[in-house]
């Protein structure tokens, strides 16, 4: 090992592109909350309760939906997203919006696995109770059975935060300009890689760190508030 | 449009050399992750709280930071700390199976712990010695409870061999996007492979989820 380079070590370059990492950075964690509403919670319930439809061709196309975006890499889907589907709709999308768009379909496939366990957890009896007093079928799903299965849900679901995060590096494969590619380009502009990466590394460990002290205290709050 | 399916079939070496590269760096990281999950399951167990300490922090960064930022610290700057010259792939799949070792160490912790404790007082009550208390009550019965969570990690794992890509590693997505780069063929090839990886991984998944069901059903 050549110790030069860690005496040379330049911590000036650091503190100089500093703020262009910390906007890349911005890009991932914007990404991490987008993909977590939108697609965990918004499209990934939708799909959960269209899993239980007694309508085969509404539940088919769902689990076949699921199955398939989960059992494939978020790397071929943000490239597939990018430059085969705009091929096949005529649509055109810039970087961020496919990034976007195959982190959401991503996200919301592996949550509604977990949402729909949640649902499962609530006993049948509920729903049959439901019917029994005529309630229709949207004020079932809205009054009766998601408030009880929020409370099995939640704690899995804000687990999923980290794995998102992790997840949007990824999507550097697409022009985005998020922590990895401002890295890459900086970089090859300062000719420091050590000191670049390493701090790009440093930056993306305590936003992790920092994005699971704060899912444990939500998840603790949750579970205070439901004891309560 | 025209979907034309020759287009990728004509192509197939390329794309077979890719799947064979992908599965070789998921071979590569598994072993590594394995061998070196069970060492820091192994220093868990063993109650020295300084070693313990290293271990969980070891786990907790490479829980924590993307593997893909882990790949490129890698590719970018070991051969720039140590002088050396070291492939992609091995880069890669190094960094994939140091990721793995830390998952796999709290699996197979997760694993050993599960094992009721009235088994190893049981063990200790009939004068076992340490060797036959592992092969033939604890491991067994650890194992059972293992191999879903395992399964379900080398999924995750082939998943993240596409990331090789982007350090030039030719394997199946990089193959996919340069020849649909050359053809203009995007949507056969993006879609072919991508079939192709469901093809490897569901049926994988599918096989964690009844083992799961199967052990907790015990």
């Amino acid at each position: 090992m050549d110790w030069s380079i860690l005496t040379g070590f330049d911590f000036a370059v650091i503190w100089r592109y500093l703020p262009a990492l910390l906007t890349g950075l911005w890009t991932n964690v914007l990404l991490t909350g987008l993909g977590f509403v939108a697609g965990g919670v918004v499209l990934g319930t939708v799909l959960a309760i269209a899993n239980f439809s007694p309508y085969r061709i509404v539940r088919w196309p769902v689990v076949v939906f699921v199955e398939f975006w989960r059992s494939t890499p978020l790397l071929v889907q943000a490239i597939w997203m990018h430059f085969a589907f705009p091929v096949m709709s005529g649509l055109q999308t810039t970087p961020f919006q496919s990034a976007l768009l195959a982190l959401v379909f991503n996200v919301a496939a592996y949550c509604s696995e977990i949402i729909r366990a949640g649902i499962l957890g609530v006993p049948r009896g509920q729903f049959e109770a439901a019917r029994a007093l005529g309630l229709s079928r949207p004020v079932t799903w809205y009054k009766v059975v998601l408030p009880q299965a929020v409370k099995i849900i939640v704690p899995p679901l804000i687990g999923t935060v980290i794995s998102i995060f992790k997840a949007t590096a990824i999507l550097s494969v697409l022009a985005i300009n998020d922590l990895l590619r401002a890295s890459s380009r900086l970089s090859s502009y300062t000719f420091k890689p050590l000191e670049i990466y390493t701090t790009a590394a440093l930056l993306a460990f305590v936003c992790g760190l920092l994005l699971t002290i704060a899912g444990h205290r939500l998840e603790r709050y949750f579970r205070r508030s439901e004891g309560g | 449009m025209d979907f034309r399916l020759g287009v990728v079939l004509s192509n197939y070496p390329p794309l077979l050399e890719g799947v064979l590269l992908t599965l070789w760096a998921a071979a590569v990281a598994l072993t590594i992750g394995v061998a070196l999950g069970a060492l820091g399951c192994a220093v868990r167990l063993s109650g020295r709280p300084l070693l313990d300490r290293v271990v969980r922090g070891y786990v907790l960064f490479f829980r924590t930071t993307p593997e893909m930022v882990l790949i490129f610290w890698g590719y970018f700057c070991v051969p720039y700390l140590f002088q050396l010259k070291v492939s992609g792939f091995w880069t890669g799949s190094i960094v994939l199976g140091l990721v793995a070792a830390a998952y796999f160490t709290e699996i197979f912790r997760a694993g050993v712990q599960a094992v009721p404790r009235g088994q190893i007082e049981g063990t200790l009550a009939l004068g076992l010695r340490r060797y036959p208390r592992w092969r033939f009550v604890i491991l067994p019965q650890a194992l059972r409870l293992m191999v879903p969570p395992l399964v379900n990690y080398f999924t995750e794992l082939l998943k993240n061999t596409t990331l090789l890509s982007s350090i030039g590693v030719a394997e199946l997505a990089l193959q996919a996007y340069l020849l649909g780069g050359q053809t203009y063929r995007y949507v056969e090839f993006l879609s072919a492979i991508a079939l192709v990886y469901f093809a490897i991984i569901f049926p994988l998944s599918m096989a964690s989820r009844r083992l799961e069901r199967r052990a907790g059903s015990h």
